[in-house]
């Protein structure tokens, strides 16, 4: 966003987000918007893997449901008070930082089609245990914990929440400017060259790995602050897809994609939610969502916002989000097998 | 002893319903380069309508070459309009596999509900025999039966056949075959839906031999397939089979002892062949 | 003529490698297609064979227009393509390679044929296609062209990477061939290309710059030393 509309555009909604608790009362409106900036987070940690460095992982939800389990585990055994929220925090970023660190150390080294088979291994060995190990975890039942009495406030929770989304906004937004996320997108658009031009591939890789994990354990703790409450699924393979559609559906490779596509993909879910309280043929929204989410992965992989983009005339596309063959307005020849296939319809 | 022949006849029963699974998704993947996905619903959906058709008629065989059926023709739509779209783009069948696995199963749900459903097992197959004192339970014997069978008819089918020699080809260069003169897109939706037929076959085996099904038992089983073609070397027949059994022996040995630990000592099984052999423990190609 | 080039373009991803190619092959004999590295040649083949995609241009074979149609569809018309690398399939054995070139008919005579013309693939018969040599797993590619009973067969660079007295033994089966069945040879090595070619079209830059006989250019050195860097004077005998 370098044209000056861009940053009017995002002043006005900030001024509306920083205006909000004063406009509404309701707390299932600031809930929703708390949750939005929770799963903004979690998205954007998750497109940093896709987006930017091109790797497809199914096992994100290992990071945020520890994130949340730690937070709950410690609130629950050293009862609500704000140096134990912090120590979960730490803890949290800590836990993801050395389980990141660990998987990805496992798995990098593997094509991509492996990595993602390993990831979704690891995410489903966590989610089992939490299921299994039910003294510890609650399993599905879960457990809840109370918070100290600041926290319990939405206005400032909610605040709170905003604060933290627009410092990690920022810091992704340096992040992938920086020399480093230039590597990581050069990786993304070719993994060969990037490392002819002598760039260690593996270790760019890991500090992706590395920077999501921790940032989706961080969503991961605020979503168990908000929720009071934790149990097995928030490590279940659905909150990997969440950030998975939030992204493919917002946009993958843009850094507000995410952010378009958790508000969208929460206020849809909390619509359906309503319907499927009269009409219970809408508990299974998640077939509609998928229908969307393959509708773009087939035919606007750049996500709806860039979808916008390159229809609305006189905007610049923006180059690259998952690496995608461009598609063949000339004759573009990209991959093995096209050949035949683009004539067959 | 008995426990011994109980858990490895449960063992092998169990790895040649994930053979089935796993042999269609490791040509496909041998021959695509597609990791499916949603292979696993493939095989849930073969689970639901083979028990669903069992109910409806209690004939078995009817049940089972119905599932076979439904896999193989939603095998058939989904390359077709989907995963056809993708070919040559490792993230975005990924991706796409991935939404169609979470629409596969929830659709399931849809039409038989989210809870655990009742497989039951045929008259005919149910009990068991006993040879002086050691039983064996029929529907075990069915399922290692029937899984020798269709590793039979598959390897002579790759062996003996033109198909199979265009497949083999296929998986080596695809644009070769092409240019003898095979239209490798029809060669590749007939592997698809013969995968995916496969994939159902197992389902409907794997409910009765389990006696429950649930919308979860896919990704479960999908996890297992991973294991195999992991272990087993992407594309080989020969892999998929000895990965399949090992599987399925490592998984009810390590259940007897430990319930909780079987599905990761599998895994932990695939990332330590992932590293220290990437080819997989039966050859196949690179990683 | 049986096959017509004519103002070829072909891009591969955003680059535009072939930018106005005509060929004209006649029936009979052995057209070559000459030119430095990184010229277009192979993706001539290509191009023609339907394994790449033309952006624009015609290509008709036996007068029909084939461009755009699939690599399997041109195939079964009765073209037959050899690709640099021999595209030979080395898990499969010599027998099933070469079954696989007669889909699935009975071809007894044009076996008995083609193996009088490569007699060492008679005693690969049950060997894995992977381990034979360099040399036989040339005469492989093009023993399993000749079963597809093409009219016309596209060879790339057949002398690649093989010693001199297997380079003379191919050409000795492509002139053997060239008696029945019209070649279109790509190739670097000028001395086979002289032995073999009767016809010749020298390509640079993704362009033809030269079309003519081969006599012809054999006595042309402006031509041999601009586009293929052969010296005027000190050409290798």
């Amino acid at each position: 966003m370098k044209r000056w509309p861009g940053y009017v555009f995002a002043g006005v909604i900030l001024i509306f987000l920083l205006a909000l608790p004063l406009l509404t009362g309701s707390r299932a409106t600031l809930n929703l918007f708390t949750h939005i900036f929770i799963f903004s987070i979690f998205a954007m940690s998750y497109n940093l893997l896709l987006g930017y460095t091109g790797i497809v992982s199914f096992g994100h939800a290992l990071f945020f449901g520890s994130g949340a389990y730690l937070i709950g585990l410690l609130l629950k055994n050293a009862g609500p008070g704000l140096p134990t929220v912090l120590g979960g925090i730490i803890a949290a970023a800590l836990f993801a930082l050395v389980v990141s660190l660990v998987i990805g150390a496992l798995s990098l080294r593997v094509r991509d089609v492996y990595f993602a088979m390993l990831t979704l291994a690891f995410g489903e060995l966590f989610f089992i245990a939490a299921l299994k190990l039910r003294t510890f975890t609650g399993g599905e039942d879960g457990f809840s914990f109370s918070v100290p009495p600041m926290l319990q406030d939405r206005v400032l929770y909610y605040y709170l929440a905003l604060l933290i989304f627009m410092l990690i906004s920022w810091f992704l937004r340096v992040f992938v400017s920086s020399p480093a996320g230039a590597v990581l997108q050069a990786i993304r658009e070719n993994e060969q060259r990037a490392a002819a031009l002598g760039y260690d591939v593996f270790r760019y890789k890991l500090i992706s790995t590395v920077v999501a994990g921790v940032l989706a354990s961080l969503a991961g703790a605020l979503y168990g602050l908000q929720q009071r409450f934790v149990s097995a699924s928030v490590l279940a393979l659905d909150k990997t897809m969440d950030a998975l559609m939030m992204t493919i559906i917002g946009g993958s490779g843009t850094l507000f994609g995410p952010v378009v596509g958790a508000a969208l993909v929460s206020f849809a879910q909390e619509w359906f939610t309503r319907l499927a309280r009269a009409y219970t043929i809408f508990e299974r929204w998640l077939i509609l969502f998928g229908l969307v989410y393959i509708l773009i992965v087939l035919f606007f992989p750049g996500g709806l916002l860039q979808a916008w983009q390159r229809l609305a005339p006189g905007k610049r596309t923006r180059p690259g989000t998952v690496p995608v063959p461009s598609q063949p307005a000339a004759a573009g020849e990209k991959q093995e097998l096209t050949a035949t296939r683009e004539t067959s319809p | 002893m008995d426990t011994f022949i109980n858990l490895f006849t449960n063992g092998i029963a169990t790895g040649m319903a994930v053979f089935l699974l796993a042999v269609g998704l490791s040509i496909i993947f041998g021959l695509m380069s597609v990791l499916n996905l949603s292979h696993g619903a493939l095989f849930m959906w073969g689970a639901y309508v083979g028990a669903w058709i069992f109910g409806l008629t209690h004939n078995f065989l009817l049940a089972v070459l119905g599932a076979v059926f439904a896999g193989a023709v939603i095998g058939t739509i989904l390359e077709r309009v989907t995963i056809s779209r993708v070919y040559g783009n490792h993230i975005l069948q990924l991706l796409l596999t991935m939404g169609l696995m979470i629409v596969l199963g929830e659709l399931i749900k849809v039409v038989w509900g989210p809870n655990i459903l009742i497989s039951p097992v045929p008259q005919i197959l149910s009990g068991s025999w006993d040879f002086g004192g050691i039983i064996l339970i029929k529907f075990r014997m069915f399922t290692i039966a029937v899984g020798l069978l269709v590793a039979l008819a598959v390897y002579l089918l790759l062996k003996r056949t033109m198909l199979g020699i265009v497949v083999r080809a296929g998986v080596e260069n695809p644009e070769m075959v092409q240019a003898l003169g095979f239209d490798i897109r029809k060669v590749f939706t007939l592997v698809f839906a013969l995968g995916a037929g496969l994939a159902a076959l197992g389902g409907a085996i794997m409910g009765p031999l389990g006696g429950a099904i649930s919308p979860s038992m896919g990704l479960d089983n999908q996890l297992l397939a991973f294991v195999v073609v992991v272990i087993g070397g992407l594309g080989s027949f020969v892999g998929s089979l000895a990965g399949a059994l090992l599987v399925g022996l490592i998984g009810a040995f390590v259940a007897w002892f430990i319930p909780e630990a079987a599905l990761a000592v599998n895994v932990l099984l695939m990332a330590v062949v992932l590293l220290l052999k990437p080819t997989g423990l039966f050859g196949g190609g690179g990683v | 003529m049986i096959l017509q080039v004519a103002d070829l373009h072909t891009y591969i991803g955003e680059f535009h490698i072939l930018q106005g190619i005509s060929l004209a092959v006649p029936e009979g004999g052995a057209t070559v297609v000459l030119g430095r590295n990184g010229a277009g040649k192979t993706t001539v083949l290509r191009t023609i064979m339907g394994l790449l995609r033309p952006h624009s241009g015609e290509i008709r074979f036996a007068g029909q227009p084939i461009a755009g149609l699939p690599a399997h569809v041109i195939a079964r018309r009765g073209l037959g393509y050899v690709p640099e690398d021999h595209g030979i399939f080395s898990g499969l054995t010599v027998e099933e390679n070469l079954r696989l070139a007669m889909r699935g008919q009975q071809k007894e005579e044009r076996l008995a044929g083609m193996l009088a013309l490569f007699p060492e693939l008679q005693a690969a018969w049950r060997k894995r296609a992977g381990s034979l040599s360099g040399g036989q797993k040339q005469m492989l590619a093009i023993g399993r062209v000749l079963l597809t009973e093409s009219r016309l067969l596209l060879i790339d660079e057949p002398s690649k990477g093989l010693a001199p007295l297997i380079v003379e033994k191919v050409a000795q089966a492509l002139n053997e061939i060239k008696k029945e069945t019209t070649i279109v040879l790509v190739e670097q090595n000028f001395n086979l290309a002289r032995t073999v070619g009767d016809f010749c079209s020298v390509i640079d830059d993704g362009r033809t710059v030269w079309s003519g006989g081969m006599s012809e250019l054999a006595a042309n050195g402006e031509i041999l030393h601009r586009y293929l860097g052969i010296g005027r004077r000190s050409e290798k005998a």
